[in-house]
């Protein structure tokens, strides 16, 4: 299974970047890791040419909040993006907020997984479990 | 006119500067006291200088923090600059710096020194008479260091390799390599009208368990390409690693490597100074903590033998500290530093050699690299991967190699991707550390051990 992951924006915190693509790596998944300061065409870009399942878009300074409203409208303007399984974790707002308030938020940004300040690995169980609901 | 010369005059030539004044500040350089210059310090080797970090956006709060500085009986004052002129973005530097003066909130994170200027800021550097570090992290550097040289900053940190690779997505490496090539040139022509304007590489790079053998390699690669251009005083330096016997063997190891090469390639007249950063990684929140983390810190560094000692802040964890946290640290170091006597030798054979074997392999499938220059082979090595930095975010960057700690907290490769450690040293790494783990409980390791001092 094929995920496009990286950090959004102009954010160049790169630690968690990396430890997010030793982990998929490591649970049988073909990374394709954009890396730090990734804007929402690239990722989209990427998900296209190498016909991702999974975009896990990851941000630390909090962002994202910024970029993901535009996330349905772009998204919209590809055509084979509809299958598209779309996550999103990590630091999601800039200064703090609960993630009861934070994940509704992202559900409307079009986001299917969202993971305000939770653990990586509790993270990637959640995606596992949730594909084999959508037999993906 | 020398080619040099034609590229100075372009570059000084900017609607952000006033009017640069070749001849004048060449006469500047050549009666400027010794006072300013590092390298009469260093050479005066009376004790590990102390230098903290630190700069704000206008004139009048750079000036207080100096004189805090002063007051806490600083050695080497600091002036870091914002991240606008890091990027080259003046227009938007002198924005900021308009709105901090006018509002009297810091709107930049950092001295907007272009935008000041030479002949304003060397008024502050004159008043002080220290001798000033310039902390930046700029890939195109030209027009920062020729202000600062001409403001009587006569040190200048940095490097193509140590200022992209930690703070850059897709900055060209090539483009570094011959930008710096220009500072070099213009610090080693400014050291034959005084004394030696010192260059200082960045060993932290990304402060995040970075295996010592690259650290070496990069520190002994950018004093090569500095030392070859004429500079004729340069600082290698680290940063703590998080144990002390690594700092140890490393700070042996990087003292005795630079001095061969630097004969290697006849520069045995340069000084050559040993630089050490206080952890550099993640500081605890409770500021108590984080005083005691620094206090050891100075500790490491005597241990070590370091010619200068940078510090931190009971403040890093918090943002960018006030001039009192940051007085106070050096305060707090001074007194360390005079009453730490009668220190033990400690020398790890074992693990120096292994170290050194894994320097020596990388350096000479560096040198066996069929470019014809030296940053070229320099070059090509970073884009194989014969070069690998742990953590770095620019897409040149292999991120191949794997580093842990082991039960010592000694930083050690487990996975070595396409950088040539020898087979023995590989071994050797290895067996120190649980290999026996899935990669999901070393993913859990890494995170603990990227944290160990919160």
């Amino acid at each position: 299974m094929k995920v496009i992951t990286g950090v959004v924006g102009n954010d160049i915190h790169v630690v968690a970047n990396r430890l997010i693509e030793l982990s998929l790596d490591a649970r049988g998944f073909e990374v394709f890791n954009l890396g730090v300061n990734t804007y929402l065409e690239e990722f989209f870009d990427a998900a296209v040419e190498t016909q991702a399942d999974i975009l896990l878009i990851s941000s630390l300074n909090g962002e994202a909040e910024g970029w993901a409203r535009e996330v349905k409208f772009l998204k919209s303007k590809y055509k084979t993006l509809d299958n598209l399984v779309m996550m999103i974790g990590g630091n999601l707002v800039v200064g703090t907020a609960a993630a009861k308030d934070i994940v509704p938020r992202y559900r409307n940004y079009g986001f299917d997984l969202v993971f305000h300040q939770v653990d990586l690995n509790t993270g990637l169980d959640t995606l596992e479990e949730y594909l084999k609901t959508r037999n993906i | 006119m020398s080619l040099l010369q034609e590229e100075r005059e372009i570059i000084l030539n900017n609607e952000f500067v006033d009017n640069f004044d070749f001849a004048e500040v060449e006469e500047f350089v050549r009666n400027a006291d010794k006072e300013l210059f590092i390298s009469h310090h260093f050479a005066q080797k009376k004790k590990m200088l102390v230098q903290p970090r630190g700069g704000f956006p206008t004139y009048e709060k750079q000036f207080a923090l100096n004189e805090f500085f002063v007051k806490a009986n600083v050695d080497v004052l600091p002036l870091t600059i914002d991240s606008n002129t890091r990027l080259n973005d003046y227009a938007t530097a002198k924005k900021m710096l308009r709105l901090s003066e006018e509002t009297e909130k810091d709107m930049l994170n950092g001295y907007p020194l272009v935008n000041h200027g030479y002949r304003t800021t060397r008024k502050m550097i004159t008043h002080f008479n220290k001798p000033v570090s310039l902390r930046h992290g700029t890939p195109d550097a030209r027009l920062l260091i020729e202000t600062a040289i001409a403001s009587g900053i006569f040190e200048i940190e940095g490097g193509p390799i140590t200022y992209l690779l930690p703070y850059s997505k897709n900055f060209p490496l090539d483009k570094a390599f011959l930008y710096w090539k220009y500072v070099e040139k213009v610090c080693a022509n400014y050291s034959k009208l005084n004394l030696p304007i010192n260059r200082e590489s960045f060993g932290p790079l990304t402060a995040t368990l970075v295996p010592p053998s690259i650290t070496i390699v990069i520190q002994l690669l950018e004093m090569l390409l500095s030392l070859e251009e004429g500079v004729k005083s340069f600082s290698v330096s680290f940063s703590q690693t998080g144990s002390m016997n690594q700092d140890i063997v490393m700070g042996a190891v990087l003292r005795k490597m630079a001095k061969y090469y630097a004969d290697e390639i006849n520069c045995s007249d340069a000084a050559i100074n040993l630089v050490y950063h206080q952890w550099m990684g993640a500081f605890p929140t409770n500021k108590d903590y984080a005083e005691q983390l620094i206090n050891m810190s100075t500790v490491i560094a005597s241990m070590v033998g370091a010619d200068k000692i940078i510090t931190k802040t009971r403040e890093e964890a918090s943002g960018i500290p006030t001039k009192e946290a940051n007085a106070k640290t050096v305060a707090n170091t001074q007194y360390t530093l005079g009453i730490l006597n009668g220190l033990p030798k400690i020398v790890d054979q074992e693990e120096e050699e292994i170290l050194s074997l894994e320097v020596k392999a990388i350096m000479e499938a560096v040198f066996n690299d069929p470019a014809d220059t030296l940053w070229r082979k320099v070059f090509n090595s970073i884009k194989n991967g014969t070069i690998d930095v742990p953590f770095s975010p620019h897409i040149i960057n292999h991120n191949e190699m794997i580093t842990v700690r082991d039960a010592n907290k000694n930083i050690r490769i487990i996975k070595r991707g396409n950088v040539p450690i020898p087979d023995k040293c590989f071994l050797y790494e290895k067996s120190k550390c649980d290999l026996s783990k899935d990669t999901t409980s070393i993913v859990n390791d890494i995170i603990h051990d990227i944290g160990i001092m919160q």
